[in-house]
């Protein structure tokens, strides 16, 4: 009998109702939250859902040592996890999203390029107030990537910047892409005019399939030369999009931006999700890097509208531009694009801003890359 | 012929490539990094005994084998010791070192040479070819004992060497200073407040889209004036009301083309809900056709179907 009660006791300290602390359950809460908000809300589903299991995954309580945690070597999950660690995911994500982004409306309006990088100041302003905070360069440079409100970008800088803080930057990365709308508009509304929000831009012309195919090639030879260290995003980006747009790859291209970015993207949040073991991310930290991702969003927003309507001083007639489109800069495609076409049909129904916010917003997912690139390049 | 021609230059061409990116990781990218060669008072081998030592570098960001190479202080013998091919240890990591003891006992292991370094002699690191050199150093006959010949990589790659003359030898371990500061060190002190790098890279990022703007502008003007030449006329999409609608053709063209489940109803819905509500439409009326992904023979599930023996 006392053999039995001994054994049960042994199985008691392997339970994790035995090993459970505060920090878990927190954790596991704000997982379930996430899972939430995704299912009732709709916000980044595909992104929240896996982002949130995994929270419960990674912080279920365990006695150390079986070798199943994300952060013990071998385990199934930490194999998964090298995915993140060793930035293999980031760069497949970019190459499904290269074959699913259509740069028609870039090409056809080449000046939103600009739009695109006035956004970046956002990632720009979060590092210099991560360094006021006390966080090292290279902590603050993963940080700032936040402000680029591209998922991807912030964990391939985060895992090469400041590995120990990845898990924080990448769930506040993804949890303010979902939150774009409720944080971008009132900014909007905020910093123009009745008048300017019902600037009429021309229709975009038409793009020839010759100009698709030859964007992906430039603008990886540009930027690629001008920041190397970019290359791992900045190639598959337009690899991805030469794919879609050659032509004559249409399987790849399909595998690309279907069956792989999602496979990928599955994995990317389940074992960003399981990576935030309560001890390491309910730590000041993580506090302080939630409150510097929102205001690098905020900034990034709030300069591109501003931007827009400081350019506007120099435009005449039908060449101005909607100060609207100015927040689509952050590269979060295509929601910030959504939000300019909304924000806009509020003051006029009849202006419809998504064709041409599309511009800067996927100027914003190179412009990001390339900011990547130079942090890495700096700091790295 | 031509089709030959263009087959040979291609295959030459990626044998070329290939080669080259072999000899980024081969035995040429190794050096002799350090050279003691009187050991009084330094590192013992794994036989207790102090002698003269010869350190490996590897200056790639590959890991290089070296067995099959050859060591030696003479130089119409190259080929003195020869590094034993089958020893899966005679390998060295990305920037990384190898240690030789020099004690003229090759019975000891594949990292004991065959030969003991002596002052004012010369040392070669050869190819497995037995004849290529692939670097030497040499050893001034005034070294004090304890002190080593070392090559210190200088410049900002760290690929340029200068031989120095060491009196803290540091077997196996990196040349260089070893307190460097790591790259965000030198920013926290040198741009504490981070305004530096934040021109720099708000500029670089300006400078890349420009130049991406100036160049997308110039082909976009090139294509228009292309499309505006001789060319036979093209028939022209109109609406029902006879005005030219781009917005309705480049709504629905993007959409269609991007094939995203939530793109292509919010753009579709955009274009629909502001020009076929007054019943335009682009070529059909009120019909519109989304063409779903096709499924290429392996995601074919007909073609997946095993038919039954009877």
């Amino acid at each position: 009998m006392s053999t039995i009660i001994e054994n049960l006791r042994q199985f008691w300290y392997f339970t994790g109702f035995a090993n459970a602390t505060w920090q878990n359950l927190a954790m596991i809460l704000i997982g379930v939250l996430f899972i939430t908000i995704a299912i009732k809300k709709g916000w980044e589903p595909l992104l929240l859902v896996p982002i949130g299991f995994g929270m419960i995954i990674g912080n279920i309580p365990m006695f150390p040592g079986l070798n199943i945690g994300v952060y013990e070597d071998g385990s199934v999950l930490n194999t998964l996890y090298q995915g993140v660690k060793q930035g293999w995911y980031p760069p497949l994500i970019f190459l499904g999203i290269g074959a699913m982004t259509d740069f028609s409306a870039l090409i056809s309006q080449p000046r939103l390029l600009l739009i695109g990088a006035a956004a970046q100041t956002g990632i720009f302003g979060a590092y210099l107030l991560a360094l006021l905070l006390g966080f090292d360069p290279n902590q603050a440079g993963a940080i700032g990537i936040i402000g680029g409100a591209d998922g991807p970008t912030a964990i391939f800088l985060s895992s090469k910047l400041a590995p120990d803080l990845m898990g924080a930057i990448a769930v506040s990365a993804y949890s303010y892409m979902a939150l774009v709308p409720v944080i971008q508009r009132p900014i909007m509304l905020a910093l123009t005019t009745k008048k300017e929000r019902l600037i009429r831009m021309p229709a975009p012309r038409q793009v020839s399939q010759r100009e698709k195919i030859v964007f992906p090639i430039v603008g990886f030879l540009i930027t690629a030369f001008i920041v190397p260290s970019g290359l791992p995003l900045l190639g598959m980006l337009f690899f991805g999009n030469l794919l879609k747009e050659s032509g004559v790859t249409r399987r790849l291209a399909e595998t690309a931006r279907g069956p792989l970015i999602d496979v990928v993207t599955t994995l990317i949040g389940l074992t960003v999700g399981a990576s935030t073991q309560a001890d390491k991310f309910l730590t000041g930290n993580s506090l302080k890097i939630f409150l510097l991702g929102l205001l690098s969003f905020v900034i990034a927003t709030t300069v591109g509208v501003l931007f827009v309507k400081f350019w506007n001083l120099f435009l005449k007639g039908d060449r101005k531009i909607n100060p609207l489109i100015g927040n689509a800069g952050v590269s979060a495609v295509p929601d910030s694009a959504r939000v300019s076409e909304i924000v806009g049909r509020e003051s006029d129904p009849d202006n419809h801003l998504l064709m041409h916010a599309m511009g800067p917003n996927v100027a914003g997912v190179i412009g990001s890359a390339v900011a990547a690139g130079i942090l890495l390049g700096f700091l790295g | 012929m031509m089709r030959h021609s263009k087959q040979f230059i291609i295959t030459v061409l990626v044998l070329s490539l290939a080669a080259f990116h072999a000899a980024a990781q081969n035995p040429s990218d190794l050096l002799i990094g350090e050279v003691l060669v009187e050991n009084t008072s330094g590192l013992t081998d794994d036989y207790g005994q102090r002698n003269g030592w010869i350190e490996i570098f590897n200056t790639s960001n590959g890991t290089v084998k070296f067995g099959g190479c050859y060591l030696s202080d003479d130089k119409s013998n190259l080929r003195k010791y020869h590094i034993p091919t089958s020893d899966r240890a005679a390998q060295v990591g990305p920037r990384q070192s190898a240690l030789f003891f020099a004690d003229g006992d090759a019975s000891k292991g594949t990292f004991y040479t065959n030969f003991s370094l002596r002052k004012g002699s010369t040392l070669y690191l050869v190819s497995n070819d037995g004849r290529t050199v692939i670097d030497q150093i040499e050893i001034p006959s005034d070294l004090p004992a304890d002190y080593s010949v070392v090559r210190v990589p200088t410049g900002v790659k760290g690929m340029d060497f200068e031989t120095r003359v060491s009196e803290k030898p540091t077997p196996g371990s990196y040349n260089g200073d070893v307190d460097a500061k790591t790259k965000s060190q030198v920013m926290k002190e040198q741009d504490p407040h981070g305004w530096v790098l934040t021109l720099i890279a708000v500029m670089v990022v300006f400078t890349a889209l420009l130049i991406l703007a100036f160049i997308f502008g110039w082909i976009g003007n090139a294509n228009k004036r292309g499309q505006e030449g001789p060319a036979k006329p093209k028939k022209e999409k109109k609406t029902a009301d006879g005005k030219m609608t781009p917005e309705i053709a480049a709504a629905i063209s993007m959409a269609l083309s991007q094939e995203l489940g939530g793109e292509v109803y919010a753009a579709i819905a955009l274009a629909l809900d502001d020009y076929l509500s007054g019943g335009i439409h682009d070529i059909e009326s009120m019909v519109l056709t989304i063409k779903p992904s096709q499924s290429s023979s392996w995601a074919n599930k007909t073609q997946t179907f095993r038919q039954l023996p009877r």
